[in-house]
């Protein structure tokens, strides 16, 4: 049974949310594929898969693989593009009664700022994520969100042609100074960060002698990278004020409990929904029960 | 719940569980992905075909292939697993009173079972005939799982029936000698088979349904991990095994584009 009264609100820039539980982008997609096995309205939000002006269809070849406790994959940000998303997915989100933060990537400058227009033209949308990150594209992404000079420029002209919407940025671990990164996008205005991205990783077929992925690399994610997200959350929690975000490996409450203590203000899930969808949900049972936990 | 766990060769076992409470009904070529571990190791739930689903059971055919599906193969009756399903946006349609070859290759026999019985319960007039591939005959289920069939011809790689081959030369074959004839083929197996049955049969069929398998995440079509190339209007689209499948016309498939 769970207890009223605990103050579970997350806010972050003007935006907020009932709790600072929120699907990680990407394994959810839009959200809605996942709404008759988990209560969204009790979640504090979707992170809705990342988009990009136009539609990606993806990457060829075997996108998914499974390790150790974790799990490779090389989808490569496909998505149905801007302009079907705002047209078509974020109404049915939202009459679903998820609450999105919407999150964007861009090829090169000039996507960039169009889909920051196009999506600037949302006053539904109160929310992004920058995804400075994705290891699985061969431009933009992390090739973007490794240089805090790039980090900086990026930050501040989402938050001038998204004037009142929170801007998060979200970092990769795949760089020596992930603390700088995060104090760079602190310094451009950003209102929160989301750490971590996928670590990359790779693996090859033996009785081929290939590797498994067309673009060698993938991003690893799952319980295997939780040390490593926590780690990094903990540096970027002391490097910044601005509210952090903690994702990576997630797989049950008590791990949530020790992005809190490492200084997160919310967490994110993502790969444990394949396996345990109702574990975001007990996450915030757990909050309202026993109230955010302390940072330590 | 695990109600039963058969061993029917050194590899294979039928797995039957007691039907989830409000399991609804299912189709041929949906499926269910279990989750066989409450750790993290292995990771994923695993996509199964429902080979059958009666009021009271849900059965599943599964081949030892790696951690996972040894652990569901090794279940004890009482054990507990996690169910999601009946899965899949995409299942294969009625012959409609037509005949019907299927062909299976390996544990690709499961949604063929429940093809055969969900079509003759329906009354369905047409005769079904089932073409099985396996490495041996030791992995072709007994004679109770295909009575639903008209008439089953197996093709196990050790030649234990008399037959050495693979499902598809064996299915060659049978055509050439007119010993079987049917407008419509449904097939269900390693994409490797598959792939050579649109070739060496092409212009045999007036349809070919096949389902396809694939390494899954979410089962859902939200993370578009388990995708399939597939042409359309001249280009390469990439569609969800798990959502916009398991059932796709064969010839669609960009196979030069898959893996």
């Amino acid at each position: 049974m769970v207890k009223e009264g605990n103050n579970t609100v997350f806010r972050v820039g003007n935006a907020s949310f009932i709790n600072g539980v929120l699907l990680a982008s990407g394994p959810a997609g839009y959200g809605l594929e996942y709404s008759g096995m988990m209560r969204m309205a009790r979640l504090g939000g979707v992170v809705t898969k990342t988009i990009s002006l136009k539609p990606r269809a993806g990457n060829p070849g075997i996108r998914l693989r499974e390790t150790g406790s974790g799990l490779l994959n090389s989808v490569g940000l496909e998505n149905v593009g801007a302009a079907k998303f705002f047209r078509e997915k974020l109404p049915a989100v939202l009459e679903a009664g998820i609450r999105p933060v919407v999150s964007l990537a861009a090829e090169d400058w000039d996507d960039y700022t169009r889909l920051l227009d196009e999506t600037s033209g949302h006053r539904e949308v109160d929310a992004v994520e920058l995804n400075l990150s994705c290891p699985n594209v061969k431009s933009g992404g992390m090739s973007v969100g490794t240089d805090p000079a790039k980090v900086d420029v990026y930050v501040r002209e989402a938050k001038s042609r998204l004037p009142g919407v929170a801007i998060v940025a979200k970092l990769t671990p795949n760089v020596q100074d992930i603390a700088g990164l995060a104090a760079a996008a602190e310094g451009a205005g950003a209102d929160g960060i989301t750490a971590i991205n996928t670590v990359i990783g790779m693996d090859i077929d033996v009785g081929s002698r290939r590797p498994v992925f067309r673009m060698v690399r993938a991003g690893l994610s799952g319980p295997a990278i939780l040390p490593v997200a926590l780690e990094a959350v903990w540096r970027v929690a002391h490097a910044v004020k601005i509210p952090v975000i903690g994702a990576g490996g997630i797989s049950s409450v008590r791990d949530a409990m020790k992005f809190f203590m490492a200084g997160a203000a919310a967490v994110q899930v993502g790969t444990a929904i394949f396996y345990d969808p109702g574990l975001p949900e007990r996450i915030a049972d757990e909050l309202e029960r026993s109230g955010v936990p302390a940072r330590i | 719940m695990v109600k039963s766990c058969e061993r029917i060769s050194p590899s294979c076992g039928v797995v039957v569980f007691e039907r989830p409470e409000g399991f609804p009904g299912a189709q041929p070529g949906q499926f269910v992905s279990v989750r066989v571990s409450d750790s993290t190791v292995p990771l994923l739930r695993r996509p199964y075909s429902i080979m059958d689903l009666t009021d009271l059971d849900l059965a599943l055919l599964v081949k030892v292939a790696g951690r996972g599906s040894a652990m569901l193969a090794s279940a004890a009756p009482g054990d507990v697993m996690d169910i999601a399903g009946p899965l899949g946006g995409v299942p294969f349609t009625d012959p409609g009173g037509e005949d019907a070859v299927l062909v299976a290759g390996g544990t690709g026999l499961a949604p063929m079972i429940h093809a055969a019985r969900t079509w003759k319960r329906r009354g369905g007039s047409g005769r079904i005939l089932l073409v099985h591939g396996a490495a041996s005959r030791d992995e072709s289920p007994g004679v109770s799982f295909v009575a639903d069939c008209d008439e089953v011809f197996r093709a196990p790689m050790d030649g234990s029936t008399g037959f050495r081959g693979d499902a598809v030369t064996l299915l060659e074959r049978l055509l050439d000698e007119r010993r079987i004839s049917a407008p419509l083929l449904y097939s269900c197996g390693p994409a490797a088979m598959v792939r050579a049955l649109v070739e060496r049969t092409d212009g045999k069929f007036r349809g070919h349904q096949t389902s396809l398998e694939a390494v899954m995440a979410c089962g859902v079509g939200a993370c578009r991990g388990c995708t399939v190339p597939l042409r359309e209007g001249g280009k390469i689209v990439f569609k969800a095994v798990c959502d916009d499948g398991t059932v796709f016309r064969a010839s669609d498939i960009a196979w030069e584009e898959w893996w």
